[in-house]
């Protein structure tokens, strides 16, 4: 019995450890070896666009349903707007391949 | 300013707990001689002779690492848990040698882990 | 076999330190496949801890008794499912499940939390094997399940009141709540370690945390019930060290669930919820420690080892560890944006922290007094239930008007003239209960008016956003008023569970006040032939009958029950004396009333030979809302945890990589 526990409780230490050597038994020498940087800045607008029109949405849907009254409203939904837009333009100057970026800034200055 | 406000709370409780006379004094038996007359809880282990009539209930308590002993004289609901041995707590006051027990405040601590086993309490 | 549990539980350690240590070295020198290898040592950790955890099972099921934990929690006749609970029943075993709830919640966790982000799961992963590590080294090194001896003939049995179905399902429950509230806890210091201020982590970790904080307010739920029909003293909750243990984090995590929504919209109180999970987890821990040490007197008798000083040393490293991460990540955590108006949501969800955090602190203060005034004065002082009911009172009246003010008032400002208009209906409704109840009798306790018709208030406001926001629905272009109902739901699963949550605590509070300010109480002795009444009852006791079941002997007393003349039948009341473990246990008779959920509780505290029985009958109205209220908020929480499928489309196409923009 106590032999068969040994044997038992080996065999888990093996496959235990062939489970954590995994990665690197898979790929013996990897090119990149880095821990994956999430592309932060776009990432960070992505989720500033989408939490500002998360915002306007719920206005929008507290404004129907009379949690927010009128002058509340109006005068919270021009900033939200504005800042929506500029969340947006932020984004898409982001995705824009710099060479893009260049002529319409060539074009600005002319 | 959330700091601030729950550090002001506290100090109420503080305060509150410090001036409410602040709970009620846990003893060992060996330790009651200054507490004439005064409500405490009392705590310590079961010894006998248990005598029981009607719905009153006297009997030991020792220190339950110790040998002094009071005897308790006790009126109230007493858990089918209590034996001599078993240890046990219980609010009242020494009056005139003997230690007199509240009604239905005696609780008997379950000899395992996990377990409750109260005569009163709560909601 | 104990020797593969024993080994199992080696490799278990072996594989947190290394998912701690090589965790820690991945994440720092931002190594990838060392960061995959630490997350699969956790998973690794889980399936070894699991092997341990079924050969403890399967020792249990064979009542194998040369396992000393084996011998010292069951007994041979004990029934099966009795003698599988009896795992979590001792302090070996109820460390080891805490091993592998933590190992399996940790490695889901990590595996299904992607969307923090691989800088924040690197950091996240060598915490959770830290904790793994403590609890790895206190099953291995100190309090060990498989310690052997020579099997002796019979074992200690099971204390018959754990013999209890409410038993098999409670203490499974509060595990996973109290070691699930080490997840959010552990991605948040993940997050700090990484040098991150944004709320992925907190969006990664929310069902998790709404997971534990439902979990173990089930737990308590069932806990309450078991006291109420097993214990039978007439209550359900007596303020006791160890059911505070309990409650004291979940009054956390309920504070931390509302704060983070603040983060996730505004953006603000980051340093407050990073102390409110470490908080939650804290006390969790300190729960966990108070159970188990001898330090507080309490109605358990605790076993005095020696891990009490390791938990306290643990929950030290643990606090002092979160407290130097947040000093040094300060000022990357200062808010952008400040309180605009304190008549505002986000000040409605303030007002909801610091009360429930004061509450948390006070019941905290009450169970630690004794400990403080024995350093302090010498002598040792408890506190009874009178303090806690107290601050009951004080923090909770104010927290269920929160509750129905809340989600009435907008983010950002709300002007108070359209707040008026907005509470009229809410309002009415309260006043209305208000006399209606003051009709019925209920100014007898003006303090259970007052809470009844705060819940009246509640109600009304939660019925008044259902109502709006399927108006609205339908507006916006639903197709039936079902349709609009589901879609508001859909939409905004979060925002209506919570308000399904609510309701329950609602039904809660009516069903407490119910059944302690309304209550009546009546002692008497009775010889078999004589009557007694209670409230509207009438009780006659008949005759004792003694019988022999399984693993007892039964002794009940015969009552028949009628009400304004109308017979309501028989009920038994009555002790089981167990002779293996030699102990007796209390058998309650509870009728409830399927009407008005009112309860008749009868005990027969003392039998005496002669037949007299004294009698201890209580008339709770409402009792069993507080476990309506359970079913209820289950349902709230489900509906809050389930999976949106538009959120979940949303989030991945951010995570997906912009199309490359290839140009000569």
């Amino acid at each position: 019995m106590s032999t068969l526990a040994l044997l038992l409780g080996a065999g888990l230490a093996v496959l235990c450890v062939l489970w954590v050597a995994s990665p690197f038994v898979r790929e013996p020498d990897a090119a990149d070896d880095t821990l994956a940087a999430p592309e932060e800045r776009r990432l960070a607008l992505l989720e500033e666009r989408d939490r500002v029109l998360a915002a306007l949405k719920q206005l929008e849907f507290d404004h129907r349903t009379g949690t927010v009254s009128d002058d509340d409203y109006r005068a919270t939904v021009g900033a939200l707007r504005r800042q929506a837009a500029d969340a947006i333009r932020a984004l898409d100057a982001l995705d824009a391949p710099p060479a893009e970026t260049r002529r319409q800034e060539a074009v600005n200055v002319r | 300013m959330i700091a601030l406000s729950v550090a002001a709370l506290l100090a109420v409780f503080l305060l509150y707990t410090s001036i409410a006379g602040g709970g009620t004094a846990s003893l060992q038996p060996s330790q009651l001689g200054g507490h004439f007359g005064n409500q405490v809880q009392l705590a310590g282990r079961v010894v006998g002779p248990v005598q029981r009539e009607a719905r009153t209930l006297r009997f030991g308590l020792r220190d339950v690492k110790g040998t002094a002993i009071v005897r308790v004289t006790y009126t109230g609901s007493v858990s089918d848990q209590f034996r001599p041995g078993r240890d046990v707590y219980l609010r009242g006051r020494l009056m005139h040698g003997v230690f007199v027990g509240e009604k239905d405040s005696l609780v008997t601590k379950c000899p395992s882990k996990y377990v409750a086993k109260p005569s009163s309490g709560g909601a | 076999m104990p020797e593969l549990g024993r080994s199992a539980l080696v490799v278990a350690l072996g594989l947190a330190v290394y998912a701690t240590f090589a965790g820690a070295l991945a994440a720092r020198r931002r190594k990838r496949r060392l960061a995959v290898s630490a997350q699969n040592a956790l998973l690794a950790a889980f399936a070894a801890t699991a092997v341990a955890a079924a050969v403890l099972v399967a020792a249990l099921v064979r009542r194998d008794l040369s396992f000393v934990y084996v011998a010292q929690h069951i007994s041979r006749e004990l029934p099966l499912r009795y003698a599988i609970t009896a795992f979590w029943g001792g302090q070996e075993g109820s460390l080891l499940l805490w091993l592998l709830v933590l190992t399996g919640l940790g490695a889901a966790a990590v595996a299904f939390g992607r969307r923090a982000g691989p800088d924040v799961i690197a950091w996240t992963v060598p915490v959770l094997g830290g904790v793994a590590t403590f609890f790895a080294l206190l099953v291995v090194a100190i309090e060990s399940p498989f310690a052997t001896q020579a099997a002796p003939p019979e074992g200690a049995g099971m204390t018959p009141s754990l013999q209890n179905p409410y038993m098999i399902a409670h203490p499974p429950m509060l595990y996973l709540g109290y070691v699930g509230l080490a997840i959010p806890w552990a991605f948040a210091m993940g997050a700090l370690l990484a040098r991150r201020a944004d709320e992925r982590w907190i969006v990664a970790t929310r069902r998790w945390t709404l997971l534990a904080w439902a979990f173990l307010g089930v737990g308590q739920l069932l806990g309450a019930k078991w006291a109420y029909e097993e214990v039978g003293w007439g209550g359900y909750y007596a303020w006791d060290p160890v059911e505070n243990a309990a409650l004291m984090p979940w009054l956390a995590a309920t504070a931390y669930l509302h704060s983070v929504m603040i983060q996730e919209k505004r953006g603000m109180l980051r340093v407050w919820n990073v102390v409110l999970v470490t908080l939650a987890f804290g006390l969790s821990l300190f729960g966990t420690f108070l159970t188990r040490s001898g330090v507080v007197n309490s109605i358990h008798a605790f076993a005095q080892g020696p891990i009490g000083v390791w938990f306290v040393g643990f929950i030290a490293l643990v606090v002092a560890f979160s407290l130097y991460l947040l000093f040094t990540r300060l000022p990357l955590l200062r808010s952008r944006t400040r309180l605009e108006s304190l008549v505002s949501r986000e000040a409605t969800f303030l007002y909801n922290n610091l009360l429930l955090v004061a509450f948390c602190l006070t019941i905290l203060w009450g169970v630690l007094f004794p400990i403080l005034s024995e350093a302090v004065r010498g002598e040792t002082r408890t506190i009874g239930p009178g303090y806690y009911s107290f601050f009951l009172k004080s923090f909770g009246l104010p927290l269920l008007l929160l509750m129905g003010i809340g989600p009435l008032i907008a983010w950002r400002r709300a002007s108070v003239k359209a707040l008026g208009r907005t509470f009229l209906w809410p309002l009415a409704a309260a006043v209305a209960a208000g006399v209606v109840l003051l009709a019925l009798g209920a100014g007898s306790s003006p303090l259970g008016l007052s809470a009844y018709t705060f819940c009246a208030f509640v109600l009304g406001s939660i019925a008044l956003e259902f109502a709006r926001g399927t108006r609205a629905r339908r507006a916006l272009g639903a197709s039936s008023w079902r349709g609009a109902f589901a879609q508001l739901v859909a939409h905004n699963r979060r925002r209506y569970g919570g308000y399904v949550v609510h309701a329950a605590v609602v039904l809660l509070v009516i069903g407490v006040v119910g059944s302690s300010l309304f209550q009546t109480v009546r002692e008497q002795s009775l010889r078999p032939g004589e009557t007694m009444t209670a409230g509207d009852y009438t009780l006659v006791y008949r005759k004792l009958e003694r019988r022999q079941a399984a693993n007892a002997e039964q002794e009940r007393a015969v009552l028949g029950v009628s009400r304004g003349g109308r017979d309501l039948g028989t009920i038994r009341s009555g002790k089981n004396l167990y002779p293996v473990e030699q102990q007796a246990s209390n058998e309650v008779a509870i009728r409830s009333d399927p009407l008005t959920g009112e309860d008749l509780f009868v005990i027969a505290d003392q039998i005496d030979t002669d037949g007299t029985v004294y009698f201890k009958v209580f008339v709770k109205p409402l009792v069993n809302l507080v476990w309506v209220a359970g079913l209820v908020f289950v349902l709230g929480a489900l509906v809050a945890m389930w999976p949106d499928p538009r959120e979940a489309r949303r989030l991945a196409t951010r995570a997906a990589r912009p199309p490359a923009h290839a140009r000569a």
